[in-house]
């Protein structure tokens, strides 16, 4: 197997895949569909869902994310999409520029791409409620002939970090698909919490 | 590691500092937390005998590379070890255990 799926496939152990978002209900699952139409995620976040042939994975344990979306692209290895929100994005700042400085040092460590990561776009955002900042980057790895084009945008929960990011990758002579960074532009957009969190809760509990 | 420095300010407000320990040599340590913009002290314990008074060995799983487990260890102003954990660190579970020991009066 490539090692670029690995970011997937090896937590294979750890990821839960879940089939698609059309099946709501089942006490299982960490998600619930509100009346309107929306995903409530463990009762702490909300959003709109991607289409259905986007699956949920999940980290368990352990995971570089939280929770996400991935979805198998027609055309050869490796086109797919996946975007996940992380709660625990790469990075120690809590300053929005000077995290995305951070995590882009390590973003894509366990790949080559890593080394050839130009950043294409860098524009302030609201997310979130507040100001975030939002990320295009692209990296191409001439030898295995692969790309992968990226988007991430910061904001805040409290006074941490967090992050979305969507990841597409393709052969390096493919073509992005637009349509997936509007999913996730939708999923970012959408998204707000419905609790406080657990490091906002440690600090004001007595 | 880069969870910890995330941390810190939580830490401060707990009254408890944080130390890593490693057997790596401090040249290596230095480039490392330079990587990672850590700002807490890593000690360099290449005979790893540190680690081994916290029952911290050669990890099962590795054979044959020098590569130790981890562990988290808190230990209290007395010098009496109050938390040890195996793996990578619960980041919440050292939060909400550090909170009660400060409430406690226990200060790590």
């Amino acid at each position: 197997m490539r090692r670029n799926v690995p970011m997937l496939l090896c937590l294979a152990s750890v990821v839960m895949m879940l089939s698609a978002c059309a099946t709501p209900g089942t006490t299982q699952k960490p998600y619930k569909f509100s009346q309107q139409g929306t995903i409530i995620w463990e009762d702490e976040f909300e959003f709109k869902p991607p289409p259905s042939e986007w699956r949920i994975i999940q980290v368990e344990v352990g995971g570089e994310f939280g929770f996400g979306f991935l979805k198998v692209d027609s055309g050869p290895f490796p086109s797919q999409s996946m975007f996940v929100y992380d709660e625990e994005p790469f990075g120690c700042s809590s300053e929005l520029g000077e995290r995305g400085s951070e995590f882009f040092r390590r973003y894509l460590w366990s790949t080559a791409m890593i080394a050839d990561m130009q950043i294409l776009e860098k524009k302030k955002v609201n997310v979130l409620g507040g100001e975030g900042l939002a990320v295009v980057a692209e990296a191409r790895d001439p030898v295995k002939k692969e790309k992968v084009k990226s988007k991430v945008v910061f904001g805040k929960r409290g006074d941490r970090v967090v992050a979305f990011y969507l990841t597409q990758w393709r052969p390096i002579d493919g073509t992005y698909d637009p349509s997936a960074f509007e999913i996730f532009d939708r999923f970012w957009g959408s998204f707000r919490f419905l609790k406080k969190s657990f490091y906002q809760t440690l600090v004001e509990d007595p | 590691m880069e969870g910890h420095q995330r941390n810190l300010s939580l830490y401060d407000r707990f009254n408890a500092r944080v130390v890593g320990v490693s057997v790596d040599d401090v040249t290596t340590l230095k480039f490392w937390a330079k990587s990672l913009d850590l700002t807490f002290p890593l000690l360099s314990n290449v005979t790893g005998f540190l680690g081994a008074s916290f029952g911290v060995g050669p990890s099962p799983e590795i054979k044959g590379f020098p590569v130790f487990s981890r562990r988290t260890v808190i230990i209290d102003t007395k010098g009496i070890i109050r938390y040890a954990k195996d793996g990578s660190p619960d980041f919440k579970d050292i939060l909400l255990f550090l909170k009660k020991m400060n409430k406690e009066g226990g200060k790590p």
